[in-house]
């Protein structure tokens, strides 16, 4: 068992004030991602749940016991680091059974269980091993063996495939997520990487300035974003964010020196509001080369001037402007082969997916 | 070309040359030590003190170890070469753990005011021992310790604990937090983090620490002749009463022996560790 | 109650080094300039006469020799050992790969103490059978050679005592200073043209600026502790020709029962040493925030 509650959690270092007021309902057993810039209180809260760092008010709780003012010990969660913090003089086998050996656990069963761990980690080779003699990828496996190994109630992971090359990260990744379903441990894991996060998450905490800015399923966060920055923060390429006068219940495009109205979702409310311009979020899968089966009042054909075409493989993001905003939009490999050549074309907007933010708080409006 | 090289070539025989004579010039000292401590005495006054001697004659190193008169007595060097190495040892030992603990302390588990107390202790470091010389002598005198060798092992915890500190500061503060972090959720405490953790990664800095201490605490001379009595003295203070004592006709030979003597322990840690002596002399003073 | 000491046992550990400091260093320093102010002498007395033993001080003749010893010492001493030193650094660097041995005989007096390099340099220098004889056996009759019993010599020697024994560490420092210097820096600087001499005097030695700093305070930092080799070599004399304020303050404070007034050439000591080392501390500090 491992659910966690966090509770106006508040933390300062001195006048600053890194925490301020986190809520986190986490269930048992789920795979929470905190994600955010760096600065923004995401690891101050991960090691405030390690109880390595005292909170200023607020409580955690763990299974509805109240920990905040235990001892790190104390509290059975074991963690994975960004450097990973193997002892250095110890091998890779010690490294792994430290955490045991403290709790005074049987030799025979320390035995047991440093074996098991090295089998399911696939790192049985490298036990008599030191830290220096691995590699980067096997230090990674080791310092998360060494988390296993305590079979804690939550597992925290500090960034830790930040220090990998890219393949690996990939690798490490999907073999994290594998061992979580397996587990079916409570994981708590911090990122900076949206991309991370949506891939592993079950539920994703965004976080800026020390608040939570949304709380909720990657498929809620990507898709129904609760603020422009959260729409902003995730998605690589990222939102396109154009600033549109309002016209009645639609909004205005120019492009090329012509007008073009987009109808939008929640336009009645748009209208009822009496805003004069708003921000429309529209993400770049959103605007592509015209594609006959997808009809309806939501789906629009405007042109575009291409500037520069950046070729991905599977497709193509095409550099516009619109309302002197730059714009990105995903296009097929044969149609971004097309766009290069000719510098415009006539792309497809579906807003059915757009978002409205206020122009100046960056507010979702509707939805 | 072929004369551009040959030039260079000269000017490194020449700059080789250069560097072997200050390396005999450094030597000198030491060799003339050691020919006239093996010389007798009426060798010393017709000969040059450059010359070998005629034969190796170790009458004086015997007198400067058993029978040499310094100042009061005439036991030679011996029981002062103890009475430093027991003013010595505990000293060391003493200030090098201290010293590793508050390493351990102001590196990884900074508190609210920890940097300013390193600061504090730090300039310890630089202060002219004289300004503390007339309270410290008080103390020991209150405390029972004056003319003690245990007041001497005190006077040099005390004031070593600065370098000792400096030494594992500087060095465990290389070492990452995150270790500690980590090793406190595997449940362990300040303690068996340290010693599970940090020690065994220490070797290094310990033998720069006890190398340090044991060159600096044998060579003393002015907490010595200061705060110890007779039967007390450090080997420094009687080598120096050896030489000084005017009885007699001046056996220069015996002060050579002695001085040998004196130098002895320290020259031989030197070679066998000079690497870890020279990063105990640059620590504080080299960045980085 | 247990996790209370748990969350203090890092205070705890250096409690007592951070009370040692305060009253073995600090206290002390302030027990020793309230000693300043008053007449004591055999022992303390605590009635307070102002700067009146400061007065005598700068009215002691003695006084006077001990600080123009110190002055004319610790500009020779320095300026020689960091010629010398930089030179032998410079050489070794240049020239030979495996420079262990070298480097170990340039170092060795180093780890000798002061009490033993005087003696030494005292029989060397010893003006019937030392240097002086030695000269005169290889025939030049009339050479003399007695500094160590010449009133307006004897400081001298002192200098070339210490420089043999610190030179050595100043190379030590500025080799591995040398060491340090990027390669490429050294490239960059051959590629545009210039000579070795040029290369060291406008590219190496500016970035070694911290490390000449270094030195010098640690070698004027010597220069004013210096006690043992005094007390050895010369012994302060001929007559108190060669007296330094360490040695000064001994022989008041100890040997003289004149314990107001050590203290008071205490606190000039370390008003010097103040001078350099909190300059040097506080730009090395921030130096390193930066």
């Amino acid at each position: 068992m491992g659910s966690i509650q966090i509770q106006q959690l508040t933390k300062s270092f001195g006048d600053t004030q890194v925490l301020k007021g986190i809520d986190l309902d986490i269930k048992d057993g789920e795979f929470l991602i905190l994600v955010g810039p760096s600065g923004c209180g995401k690891s101050t809260l991960m090691n405030s749940i390690a109880g390595l760092e005292e909170v200023t008010s607020g409580d955690i709780l763990i299974d509805g016991d109240n920990i905040t003012d235990l001892s790190p010990k104390e509290r059975d969660i074991a963690m994975v680091f960004q450097s990973y913090a193997l002892y250095p003089t110890m091998s890779v086998s010690r490294n792994i059974s430290f955490g045991l050996e403290m709790r005074k656990v049987p030799k025979t069963e320390i035995e047991k269980t440093v074996g098991g761990v090295a089998q399911l980690l696939q790192i049985e080779h490298l036990l008599d091993r030191k830290p220096s003699q691995l590699s980067g990828g096997q230090r990674q496996r080791v310092a998360m063996g060494r988390a296993l190994a305590r079979n804690p109630r939550v597992f925290l992971f500090d960034e830790p495939l930040s220090n990998l090359d890219a393949k690996l990260r990939v690798e490490m990744r999907t073999e994290i997520k594998k061992l979580h379903k397996r587990l079916g441990t409570t994981i708590v894991y911090v990122t900076h990487d949206q991309v991370e996060a949506m891939t592993l998450a079950d539920r994703i905490a965004v976080m800026k300035d020390g608040q939570v800015q949304q709380f909720g399923t990657p498929y809620e966060i990507y898709n129904n974003p609760a603020n422009r920055f959260v729409a902003d923060f995730m998605g690589s390429p990222p939102m396109n964010f154009i600033e549109c006068v309002v016209l009645d219940d639609k909004l205005v495009i120019e492009s090329q020196g012509e007008k073009f109205e987009l109808q939008v979702p929640y336009g009645d409310q748009l209208k009822k509001a009496g805003l004069d311009t708003v921000i429309l979020g529209i993400r770049p899968e959103m605007i592509t080369e015209p594609k006959p089966y997808v009809e309806g009042a939501l789906v629009h054909t405007i042109p575009m001037q291409i500037e520069v075409t950046e070729p991905m493989g599977p497709d193509t993001i095409a550099f516009g402007q619109w309302n002197s905003t730059e714009i990105q939009a995903r296009l097929s490999p044969e149609a971004g082969v097309d766009a290069q050549d000719s510098g415009k074309m006539l792309v497809q907007v579906d807003t059915s997916k757009a978002v409205l933010f206020d122009a100046f708080s960056g507010a979702r409006l509707g939805g | 070309m072929s004369s551009l090289t040959l030039s260079k070539k000269l000017y490194k025989a020449f700059f080789i040359t250069l560097l072997l004579v200050f390396a005999l010039a450094y030597l000198g000292p030491l060799y003339v030590m050691l020919t006239t401590s093996f010389k007798g005495i009426e060798e010393i006054r017709n000969g040059n003190i450059l010359a070998l001697p005629d034969a190796l004659n170790g009458s004086a190193w015997v007198k400067a170890w058993s029978s040499a008169c310094t100042g009061g007595d005439c036991f030679g060097l011996a029981p002062y070469f103890w009475n430093s190495m027991r003013i010595v040892i505990p000293a060391l030992l003493i200030s090098t753990a201290v010293g590793a603990l508050n390493g351990y302390v102001l590196s990884q588990w900074r508190f609210k005011g920890s940097n300013f107390l390193f600061g504090a202790l730090l300039f310890g470091c630089f202060i002219p021992f004289q300004v503390i010389l007339l309270p410290m002598a008080k103390l020991l005198a209150w405390l029972g310790l004056a003319n003690t060798v245990t007041g001497l092992v005190l006077v040099h915890v005390i004031y070593g604990i600065a370098f000792t500190t400096l030494f594992f500061r500087n060095y465990y503060v290389g070492i990452p937090n995150e270790l500690v972090r980590a090793a406190r959720l595997d449940g362990a405490g300040f303690f068996a983090i340290f010693r599970h953790v940090f020690l065994p990664l220490s070797t290094p800095i310990i033998v720069v620490s006890v190398i340090w201490q044991f060159t600096q605490i044998w060579n003393d001379f002015l907490f010595g002749v200061v705060y110890s009595g007779p039967g007390t003295q450090p080997i420094t203070v009687a080598l120096n009463n050896l030489v000084n004592t005017t009885m007699g006709g001046k056996e220069y030979n015996v002060d050579m022996a002695a001085a040998v003597i004196a130098a002895l322990p320290t020259l031989v840690v030197y070679i066998v560790a000079g690497k870890y002596f020279v990063r105990g002399l640059t620590a504080g003073a080299v960045k980085g | 109650m247990f996790d209370y000491l748990e969350k203090h046992l890092p205070k705890l550990m250096l409690a007592p080094t951070a009370i040692v400091t305060l009253v073995c260093m600090y206290g002390f320093i302030g027990w020793t300039a309230a000693l300043s102010f008053t007449k004591s002498r055999m022992l303390p007395q605590w009635d307070f006469v102002g700067w009146q033993q400061y007065e005598r001080l700068f009215a002691n003749p003695r006084w006077h020799v001990a600080l123009d010893n110190l002055l004319v010492f610790t500009v020779l001493f320095i300026v020689i050992a960091l010629f010398l030193g930089l030179m032998l650094a410079i050489l070794l660097d240049r020239n030979i790969r495996n420079d262990g041995a070298l480097r170990t005989i340039y170092l060795y007096p180093m780890a000798v103490s002061f009490i033993v390099t005087g003696t030494a340099w005292k029989w060397i220098l010893n003006p019937g059978l030392g240097i002086e004889k030695m000269v005169r056996d290889l025939g030049f009759t009339d050479f003399e050679f007695r500094w160590l019993v010449d009133p307006d010599m004897a400081i001298y020697t002192i200098v070339i005592a210490a420089v043999w024994q610190s030179s050595g560490f100043v190379m030590a420092m500025f080799l591995s200073g040398l060491r340090g210097v990027d390669d490429s820096l050294i490239k960059a600087a051959q590629i545009d043209g210039a000579s070795t001499f040029r290369t060291y005097w406008h590219v190496i030695l500016p970035v070694m600026r911290p490390v000449f700093f270094g030195a010098v305070v640690i070698l004027s930092h010597i220069a004013i502790k210096s006690f043992d080799l005094v007390q050895s070599l010369t012994g302060g004399g001929p007559g108190y020709a060669s007296d330094l304020p360490a040695t000064f303050m001994y022989t008041h404070a100890f040997s003289r029962a004149q314990m107001g007034l050590g203290a008071a050439s205490a606190m000039v000591m370390l008003a010097g040493v103040m001078a350099i080392i909190v300059p040097y501390l506080y730009s090395e500090l921030r130096g390193k925030k930066s």
